[in-house]
């Protein structure tokens, strides 16, 4: 069973149309009750606004018929006790769908969070998190107002026309007729419209986005921009962002411009066809003024309901794309297929091994490494040579094109991933500090660690000093917007947690990087003392890492070109010999250019 | 459509940053033939729906209670006209409103945007980035949204007044009733509005927290899925999901009783003017026809209603905006032109800096070394005249705080720790005021020992760099600095650690380089990387800021055991 990795697909997928109409479908169905209550409570309210209209087109009879005051109060009482429905009814459907939206986003976003936090380790290494904090964030966001506002107020539209056209057509079927009329011209444009506007304002969202980069990137590199003399391009491509977003604007702008007209002149011209109609029946005492003036008023009255159902139409569409995006997450296939094999011991070893990006693009070329449990190996090379290929392989996050990583007898790829991280974890010079306390930041790596633990991790990453002079110690929150810890606490506390996850094998890529180098190497030594008996693998771009190590190991161009302890390699004069000389500014005959 | 404007303008102009009604004002008069248009088109918009009722109860009269088919005709057909007339005129005000909310809001942002090219690193100093986007993508678009709502407010201020002159003729008990009762419930509508914005900043704040904690958790993933926690961060998201939730749920309560409000108060209005309206018309007052342009007026009322509560709304968010743009909008920047510039000498011989002691000769490739790194980097603040402290930095005998800031940023470049990549074309981003020629660039990127960088990329130097060049490792976004840095080909040029990212190697292959590069024009370089110091033609060696000692990098190692430690990094210990 190979499991051949498919580096080339970096982004995330995305779902096709019928699976966010089936999921819409299935929200709608989990929450039919509430859906049903929403919809039945707006349709009383429909109701109740009806009776006023009815009302007026009795009035008319009435006056007509030259009747009493008594009359009239009584029907007055009807609008009174109607308006009094209508409130206190819409009150409570008002709420009760602002409470359905709340709770459907509410699920929508939990389910798109569990489903993002068990994507696989491949995935979220590859594809880097921009794409994912787009859509935790922008689509997330953009769903937001779609799904509180705009699913009810299509309902309820649709809801309450039919119940108008219904008691236009109850008041007297023959007058409510003409209310045909105006539905030509509403779905023309409106089909015309919904053609171009998805896309439209799909484009402009796109062009503020990039507005928002510029400024990001002016604010940001505030410095570079002073120093290099570049203002004056920051404010073109700011005015060509705004440019974009202007040309954006105006096109969906035009759009309703051709929509607009016609879909106000489709809401009222029926008034006056039905009172002509109306005016026809008449005359062959077909029907009363009463009647006619009632169904007037109601196609008149349409015209509200009609809107709110139709103005969220190009919305929904818009909804519909994100929707795409955040459940297109659960189909991303997993990585890992474990046997239920178990390793046999902590022996982990790398045999012929090739590694692709890109299909006849090796970036590791056979390598083979066989990794003594207990010994600290310190991987060198040049930028792009494959270290951090090599890295993650041995972390078990991606398979190998070809060859085998294997610990105690099993791929590691053949392992659960809580399994994995028994074995082997990866840092990596990316740390995240999170939002939460100190003692939160930690105890993710092990739950059940004792405070004593956790300080106990503190110092073996010579961070128990800054640690002890948080405000709050432990308890401090850190992370973005809250006490800020500097890069190189930040790269502390990430070796803090592995050393409380505790897996036999630490891989460290470049994990020391941004500490001064006295306070790396000091650091590196007082982790080694803790982590004693498990097997470190450090990449690192400073040589004192190699010069500490058991075994150094030089990647050059995708294989290993020199292996050995640090004492081995120089006397075998080779690439890290003269390069370790040039450094030392030992003797001056070593070309500095190592290469 | 006719392009009436076209946005942005090539000049935002300057705005008063007295207060925020200065401000908006400010912004309403550089629009003011468009307000004025969207205002015009407004009332007729409006007006025009507001005589819909008088044009029904005149063909009900006449024409079906009258049963005049001629009557009727030509009243329906002016109703079709006077739909014709409010849907043409919708259209225009729609189209004005959206020009001045894209004004309004467009000025604002390239107001934004100019002041953060502009200023320097004293607006991130005062302001944090997250706030400076925020003003551009949420504050500008209010400061827009209160030139949107202001035509169709003012068509309904007139609108109101024409149904209250109307209904007046009419009746005067009935005019009555409309011209104080509508006042009256906008103004018991805004007490609603009120504490429905204050639960409804409350729901923003929270969803705000669980953006934040969404946007968290995933940037943090590689750490959770790698090392574990995945579950309590879930269950995290969860909580505060549900604590959003709770709040949105208040907000229904409050936003329902608007909702409520918005029935009921227009609601007893038709009642009162239909009951009176009836009563009349059973006297023979009125005619039957006149009741249904009544209850049409009261009905249309709502119209001019609502718009006058949204004005409320938007008006406090563009004031609440305004007041947040003048903030960023009134930071000034660290350096400002001197009031006498001198300009500095053509040939220099020595670039000084009094406060170290240090003294750089022309043409010569110096290595600054500090066992504190921010003491060189002040150094470096101090010979770029950058930053807010003074600098008594100078080119012989001229001081570089006297000379004219252009000048001395084209003549002496410093290329600080952190240098930042930009969106655009790799070739752009390397030589961004396009001096140079293919051949230049790549020697500089070889210089810099970017090859390998440039070899990825599929597009080669017309590869698109991403957003802060995020797809280039620190080391890669180093080299590409250092290139950039280079081809400024300037008289000074100082790099401050512009090697702390790459790996031994590639630092052994750009020292070997760079001073064959810079040679013959002045460079100075804050390091203590030995592999550097072995190609300067002169160290200096800091303690506590001030220079210690100078000379040769060999001389220093074999004297000083304080500078051998420093250079070392303490691997004697």
């Amino acid at each position: 069973m190979s499991l051949t990795s498919e580096p080339s697909s970096r982004s995330l997928p995305v779902s096709d149309m019928a699976s966010v109409r089936k999921h819409t479908r299935d929200l709608f169905v989990r929450h039919r009750s509430s859906l049903l209550r929403v919809v039945g409570l707006h349709a009383v309210a429909a109701v109740a606004a009806l009776v006023a209209p009815r009302v007026i087109g009795l009035l008319v009879d009435e006056i007509s018929g030259g009747r009493s005051l008594n009359r009239v109060n009584t029907l007055a009482l009807w609008i009174a006790a109607a308006v009094v429905m209508q409130t206190v009814v819409t009150w409570f459907a008002r709420r009760a769908s602002f409470v359905m939206g709340e709770t459907i986003f509410a699920e929508l976003r939990e389910q798109f969070m569990g489903r993002v936090v068990e994507l696989p380790l491949s995935t979220v290494e590859r594809a880097g998190t921009g794409d994912l904090v787009s859509r935790t964030t922008n689509d997330v966001e953009a769903l937001s107002r779609v799904i509180r506002f705009g699913i009810p107020s299509i309902f309820v539209g649709a809801v309450t026309t039919v119940i108008t056209v219904v008691a236009a057509l109850l008041t007297d079927a023959a007058v409510a007729l003409a209310i045909v009329v105006g539905i030509p011209m509403l779905w023309a444009s409106t089909r015309r419209y919904l053609r171009y506007a998805p896309d439209g304002y799909l484009r402009e969202r796109a062009t503020y986005a990039v507005l928002n980069g510029v400024v990001t990137e002016s604010s940001e590199g505030a410095r570079t921009v002073d120093a290099l003399g570049l203002g004056g391009r920051r404010r073109r491509r700011m005015d060509d962002a705004l440019s974009d977003c202007y040309d954006a604007e105006v096109y969906t702008l035009g759009l309703r411009l051709r929509w607009f007209p016609s879909v106000e002149f489709a809401f009222f011209a029926p008034v006056a066809v039905t009172l002509l109609w109306g005016g026809w029946l008449i005359s062959r005492d077909l029907a009363t003024a009463g009647t006619v003036t009632a169904v007037a008023l109601y196609v008149q009255q349409m015209a509200g309901p009609l809107d709110e159902l139709i103005s969220w139409l190009d919305e929904i569409q818009i909804g519909a794309t994100s929707l795409a995006r955040v459940i297109g997450i659960a189909d991303v296939p997993a990585d890992r297929a474990p046997t239920g094999e178990t390793p046999t011991d902590d022996h982990l070893t790398v045999d012929n091994v090739h590694y692709a990006y890109r299909s006849g693009r090796d970036v590791l070329r056979g390598v083979s490494l066989d990794l003594r449990p207990g010994e600290r190996l310190a991987i060198v090379g040049p930028s792009g040579a494959g270290k951090s290929t090599l890295g993650r392989l041995m972390a078990g996050i991606d398979g190998p094109r070809e060859g085998r990583v294997g610990v105690g007898g099993v791929r590691l790829v053949d392992l659960e991933l809580a399994q994995l991280r028994g074995q082997v974890a990866l840092v990596t010079q990316e740390h995240h500090v999170f939002v939460g306390t100190l003692e939160d930041n930690l105890r993710l790596a092990r739950p059940e660690a004792s405070r004593e633990q956790l300080w106990e991790a503190l110092t073996a990453v010579d961070a128990r000093d800054w640690a002890e002079h948080l405000p709050a110690g432990l308890d401090t929150t850190v992370g973005s917007g809250n006490h800020r810890l500097t890069d190189p606490q930040a790269q502390q506390l990430a070796l803090a947690r592995l050393v409380l996850a505790d897996p036999h094998t630490l891989v460290l890529d470049e994990a020391t990087s941004l500490l001064d180098p006295r306070a790396a190497r000091h650091l590196e030594r007082s982790l080694a003392a803790v982590v004693d008996g498990r097997t470190v693998v450090a990449i690192a771009h400073r040589l004192m890492t190699a010069h500490d190590a058991d075994r150094v190991c030089v990647v050059e161009d995708g294989r290993i070109s020199e292996i050995g302890s640090h004492e081995e390699l120089l006397a075998a004069d080779g690439a890290y010999a003269s390069l370790w000389r040039s450094w030392r500014d030992e003797p001056r005959d070593a070309p500095a250019n190592a290469r | 459509m006719n392009q009436v404007i076209r946005l942005p303008v090539a000049d935002p102009g300057t705005p008063p940053l007295t207060s925020p009604t200065a401000y908006l004002t400010w912004v309403a008069r550089g629009q003011r033939r468009t307000l004025v248009l969207a205002v015009c088109f407004g009332i007729v918009w409006l007006v025009s729906q507001a005589l819909f009722p008088a044009v029904m109860g005149k063909a009900i009269d006449q024409g079906i209670i009258g049963r005049d088919p001629r009557a009727l005709l030509t009243w329906c057909l002016i109703l079709v006209g006077l739909v014709a007339i409010s849907a043409l005129s919708g259209r225009f005000r729609h189209k004005y409103s959206v020009l001045n909310w894209m004004q309004g809001a467009f000025r604002s942002a390239q107001l934004i945007g100019h002041q953060a090219a502009d200023t320097g690193e004293s607006l991130t100093r005062a302001v944090p980035t997250g706030d400076v986007v925020a003003t551009v993508s949420s504050d500008a678009m209010r400061i827009g949204g209160l030139y949107d709502v202001f035509a169709r407010f003012v068509g309904s201020v007139v609108s109101y007044v024409v149904v209250a002159l109307i209904l007046l003729r009419a009746s005067t008990p009935l005019g009555l009733v409309v011209l104080i009762g509508v006042p009256v419930l906008v103004g018991c509508l805004a007490f609603i509005v009120r504490p429905l914005q204050t639960r409804q900043l409350a729901q923003r704040e929270e969803a705000g927290k669980l953006i934040g904690l969404g946007a968290d958790t995933v940037a943090g993933l590689r750490v959770l899925r790698g090392i574990g926690g995945e579950h309590t961060f879930l269950k995290r998201y969860a909580v505060q999901s549900q604590s959003v939730r709770q709040v949105g749920n208040q907000v229904a309560g409050y936003q329902a009783t608007l909702d409520a409000a918005q029935i009921l108060l227009p609601g007893i209005f038709v009642l009162i003017v239909v009951w009176l309206g009836a009563r009349f018309a059973v006297e023979g007052q009125i005619t039957a026809g006149q009741l249904v342009a009544f209850y049409g007026y009261t009905a249309f009322l709502v119209i001019p209603l609502r718009t006058a509560t949204e004005m409320v709304d938007r008006a406090t968010r563009a004031h609440i905006g305004a007041g947040k743009l003048i903030k960023i909008l009134a930071v000034t920047p660290d350096q400002s032109e001197p009031s006498q510039p001198r300009p500095l000498p053509q040939h220099p011989q020595q670039l000084i800096d009094p406060t170290s002691g240090a003294v750089f000769e022309a043409g010569c490739f110096t290595v600054v070394v500090s066992a504190r790194p921010e003491e060189s980097a002040a150094l470096a603040d101090r010979l770029g005249r950058f930053g807010a402290a003074d600098t008594d930095a100078r080119f012989d005998g001229t001081r570089v705080a006297d000379a004219p800031l252009a000048e001395l940023r084209r003549r002496i470049v410093v290329s600080e720790t952190d240098p930042r990549l930009f969106t655009g074309p790799l070739r752009e981003g390397l030589d961004p005021h396009g001096e140079h020629d293919d051949a230049t660039i790549l020697a500089a990127l070889s210089v810099a020992s970017g090859d390998d960088v440039l070899e990825a990329l599929p597009g080669g130097l017309d590869n698109e760099v991403e957003e802060r060049g995020r797809a280039f490792s620190g080391g890669q976004r180093q080299r590409l600095a250092l290139t950039r840095a280079l081809l400024t080909e300037a008289e000074v040029l100082v790099l401050v650690e512009p090697t702390s990212a790459v790996d031994a190697h590639t630092e052994a292959r750009i020292a070997s380089r760079l001073s064959a590069a810079r040679a013959g024009r002045t460079t100075v370089v804050m390091s203590a990387s030995p592999l550097l110091l072995d190609q300067a033609d002169q160290v200096v060696y800091l303690q506590e800021g001030r220079v210690v000692a100078a000379g040769a990098h060999r001389r220093l190692m074999a004297e000083l055991p304080a500078y051998r430690r420093t250079v070392t990094r303490g691997e004697d210990d």
